[in-house]
């Protein structure tokens, strides 16, 4: 008890209440509930698998950088890495450390130790890797392979050589047909305009010679009208007139068609630029690279999403785009549902297995019923490239999830067109404002690879 | 005022606001500087514009020291303006060896700091309560050179909150824990409590915990739904992550007491809103809550269960002790947190810059 700021009052109060606690501790133990038996012979030390505790290490090495750290926290400690461990390892990383190094100091941490993985051949390539950090030893430990492996070494500096440069000449080609295809759907994109105002002007004359048909025809009517009180003008009069009246029926029939015709190309024509379109986007999002860090957040961006969601949650995902970002989040055990505009990233979807829906993400939201989602995501550049409206689609949100229900924005910019707007787009500040406009709660702000994700709550 | 980051509800961004807002009362033109910033309605420039702005060795940095920041470092080893420590604290990493091999990493950095900044001779150590300047004094900073400042917080704010006790447990005794789920917060000790509470005292006997788990700590909440099945209390055990100011609001005023057995704090906000509010609480006399607390709570250097739910029990019976605990409360908050008396604080802390 400390004694340092209470008065006599309250020494007295603690004296007592510490003597009924020592008659209390006799008469009441606290109340233990073991686990069953059978569980804990099933699991290992830390509640894991036994059969998910054995790896080798070229399983663990087979990948690199941010694969590398994600695959070596999932197999030795079962969890994926926090923002401070993966940072701290890449540092290790970046320093020149081996994987190999990498590894055993994620095994035998503290954490490590407890959850128990073991990888044949790590100890000795770990404890080689610690011995060249001893001061005098390890340098000439480290001289002593050095010069025993120079012969290996300068055979795989060679093929690297090679390897490197072949890289070199695989990716400049395919930047070169990148770009020519890229130029080509541009080209494509800016004569469509004037295909159509090509075509507008067409159906301009047609339909300015179907009005003179029509005077016509009505003109003619009208005189039938007033002839058809003088039939005493005999037969063969009126056999003229039918015959002109059906000459004008078929002219007017003949003019429909080609009218029908002209429209079913104007449609053909927007068809095509959209698809066009779609294809730009598609390639554009393709070279800026942006798919080589999306896996890294999309999963962590899921597995915070899949820890904040209400139990049995469905999850609408608005702008799939091509399902990896869906995939990670089947990959973290949550039940999501995705709509995508761009049918080209449908049809890839689907290719790989996954299946998103086609169509307008503001329509398939407005269909939802009221306090049926637990979770809803949102992409900036859906937003972007669509004339979706914000307000709108928050409205909806609202509406749509239940209490408690979680909305993920995500701030990508892979498929965004870079336009004045883009940057405020992107802005998780300006988000930020506007989710709390909406009345939602802020729960998190989720920054990984460059990207940042916005998780809020209904309230 | 420089800080790593400015975000909503969080104790150091109630800090830095309340403190810019009481120097510009002072008449002294304030600009703030984070990496990112949230829920802030004025400007906040990137860090480094900051050197643009001091241009006389009048000028003056004050740093919200919380955590492992190279930049701060950087930039108090090279700046002529005068420098200021305003230091939060940052939690052992030991706390976090079982836990979190990333937690262990930052904290260790954050303190490791705290030498390189004593060792620069700043000109004004402040720090949030008397335990978290004994870090500096320890290190050889001269006492002349530090002071203390309890944080600005918002609790005025709270108490002038309509509470919304929906989603809060029926249970009674009801004890509260407001606090992030982190394993320096005595939620495991706070569970024990709780079941020797349910077995000698009530059988309803309820644990609100209010705050935020972290998913880079997600093994340490594991740990705590394990303790809580060991000790059968799933019914027993509310834990809301994602409270408002208007919940925080109903469960202090519906909670018999306040429960805080963290083993350590660098100041501890909850214990004043709870002094604020008129809740009874209850601690663990460790870091810096003696301090916070004063006379106005009951204070053990144990976690004992029995002791902690005996003392559950007198406070819900005794209801003399009730009042005078409430009473104390009010009068220590008044007294020595309210945000005229941290104004007054500051205003006497600048002073010193004046005659120098």
């Amino acid at each position: 008890m400390s004694s340092g700021s209470n008065d006599d009052y309250l020494v007295r109060v603690q004296a007592e209440i510490r003597a009924d606690a020592d008659l209390a501790r006799a008469r009441t133990p606290l109340p233990r509930r073991d686990p069953p038996v059978e569980l804990l012979r099933a699991q290992g030390t830390d509640g894991i698998e036994r059969e998910r505790l054995d790896d080798a290490l070229d399983d663990l090495t087979g990948t690199h950088y941010i694969a590398f750290i994600h695959h070596a926290f999932r197999a030795l400690l079962k969890r994926a890495p926090d923002d401070a461990g993966c940072t701290a390892q890449l540092r290790v990383l970046a320093n020149g450390a081996s994987q190999a190094e990498v590894l055993g100091n994620l095994r035998w941490s503290p954490e490590g130790r407890r959850v128990g993985a073991r990888v044949r051949g790590l100890l000795p390539r770990y404890a080689l890797a610690k011995i060249v950090r001893v001061p005098v030893l390890g340098y000439c430990v480290e001289w002593g392979i050095a010069v025993a492996a120079l012969p290996v070494l300068m055979r795989h500096q060679r093929a690297a050589d090679t390897s490197v440069a072949a890289r070199f000449a695989t990716m400049a080609d395919t930047q070169r047909e990148r770009d020519g295809r890229l130029q080509e759907l541009g080209k494509s994109v800016a004569e469509l305009p004037a295909n159509l105002d090509q075509r507008v002007a067409e159906i301009g004359t047609q339909i300015r010679g179907a009005l003179r048909h029509l005077v016509i025809l009505e003109q003619r009517a009208t005189a039938m009208e007033a002839r058809s009180s003088t039939l005493a003008h005999g037969d063969g009069e009126r056999a003229r007139e039918i015959a002109d009246l059906r000459h004008s029926v078929h002219t007017t029939n003949h003019w429909v068609v080609s009218l029908q015709r002209s429209l079913g190309m104007i449609e053909d024509a927007a068809q095509e630029q959209r698809l066009r379109a779609e294809q730009l986007a598609v390639a554009a999002h393709e070279s800026t690279g942006a798919a080589a860090t999306q896996h890294a957040r999309h999963s962590l961006w899921a597995n915070e999403l899949a820890t904040q969601l209400p139990a049995a949650s469905i999850v609408l995902d608005l702008g799939s785009g091509d399902g990896t970002w869906l995939d990670a989040l089947t990959a973290h055990g949550v039940a999501a549902r995705g709509i995508e505009a761009n049918s080209v990233w449908v049809a890839r979807a689907q290719a790989r297995g996954v299946q998103i829906a086609h169509g307008d993400p503001q329509d398939a939201l407005a269909r939802c019923p009221d306090a049926s989602l637990g979770g809803l995501v949102l992409a900036a550049d859906t937003l972007s490239a669509s004339n979706v409206g914000i307000a709108e689609l928050l409205v909806h949100a609202q509406r749509t999830l239940q209490a408690g229900g979680c909305l993920l924005l995500r701030l990508e910019s892979g498929m965004m067109r870079v336009t004045r707007d883009s940057a405020l787009l992107l802005d998780p500040a300006h988000w930020a404002a506007i989710l709390r406009g909406a009345g939602f709660a802020l729960v998190s702000e989720l920054n990984c690879a460059g990207a940042t994700a916005l998780l809020a709550r209904r309230a | 005022m420089l800080v790593p980051g400015l975000a909503p509800h969080d104790a150091v961004s109630n800090d830095v606001r309340g403190m810019t807002a009481a120097l510009r009362q002072l008449g002294h033109e304030v600009a703030l500087f984070a990496p990112h910033a949230r829920g802030v309605d004025e400007s906040v420039y990137a860090p480094d514009a900051i050197d643009a702005w001091l241009h006389s060795s009048d000028d003056m940095v004050i740093y919200h020291y919380c955590v492992g920041w190279d930049f701060a470092l950087a930039l108090f080893r090279r700046t002529r303006a005068r420098r200021v420590v305003r230091y939060h604290n940052i939690t052992p990493a030991e706390f976090f060896s079982d836990w979190s091999p990333g937690y262990v990493d930052a904290c260790a950095q954050g303190r490791a700091q705290i030498k390189a900044f004593a060792d620069l001779a700043c000109d004004l150590y402040l720090g949030d309560s008397p335990f978290n300047i004994d870090d500096f004094l320890q290190l050889g900073v001269a006492a002349q050179r530090c002071a203390v400042l309890a944080p600005f917080h918002e609790v005025e704010q709270l108490t002038s909150l309509e509470a919304d006790p929906r989603r809060l447990p029926e249970g009674a005794p009801l004890l509260l824990m407001v606090g992030r789920l982190s394993p320096n917060k005595g939620h495991l000790n706070l569970i024990d409590a709780l079941a020797a509470c349910k077995a000698g005292v009530a059988p309803d006997a309820h644990l609100l915990s209010i705050g935020k788990l972290d998913p880079n700590l997600a093994r340490y909440g594991d740990a705590l739904q394990d303790r809580i099945a060991m000790r059968s209390l799933e019914a027993n055990v509310t834990m809301l992550q994602d409270a408002n100011g208007a919940e925080l609001r109903a469960a202090f005023e519906r909670a018999d007491v306040l429960l805080m057995l963290s083993q350590h704090e660098g100041f501890c906000v909850p214990l004043i809103e709870a002094m604020a509010l008129g809740t009874p609480v209850i601690a663990l006399a460790s870091s810096a809550i003696p301090w916070t607390l004063g006379d106005a709570g009951l204070l053990w250097d144990s976690t004992d269960p029995h002791l902690i739910a005996t003392a559950v029990a007198r406070v819900r019976s005794d209801v003399q002790l009730r009042a005078t605990m409430r009473e104390r409360g009010r009068r220590r908050y008044a007294e020595a947190f309210a945000p005229d008396v941290l104004a007054r604080g500051l205003k006497s802390i600048m002073t010193r810059f004046e005659a120098a």
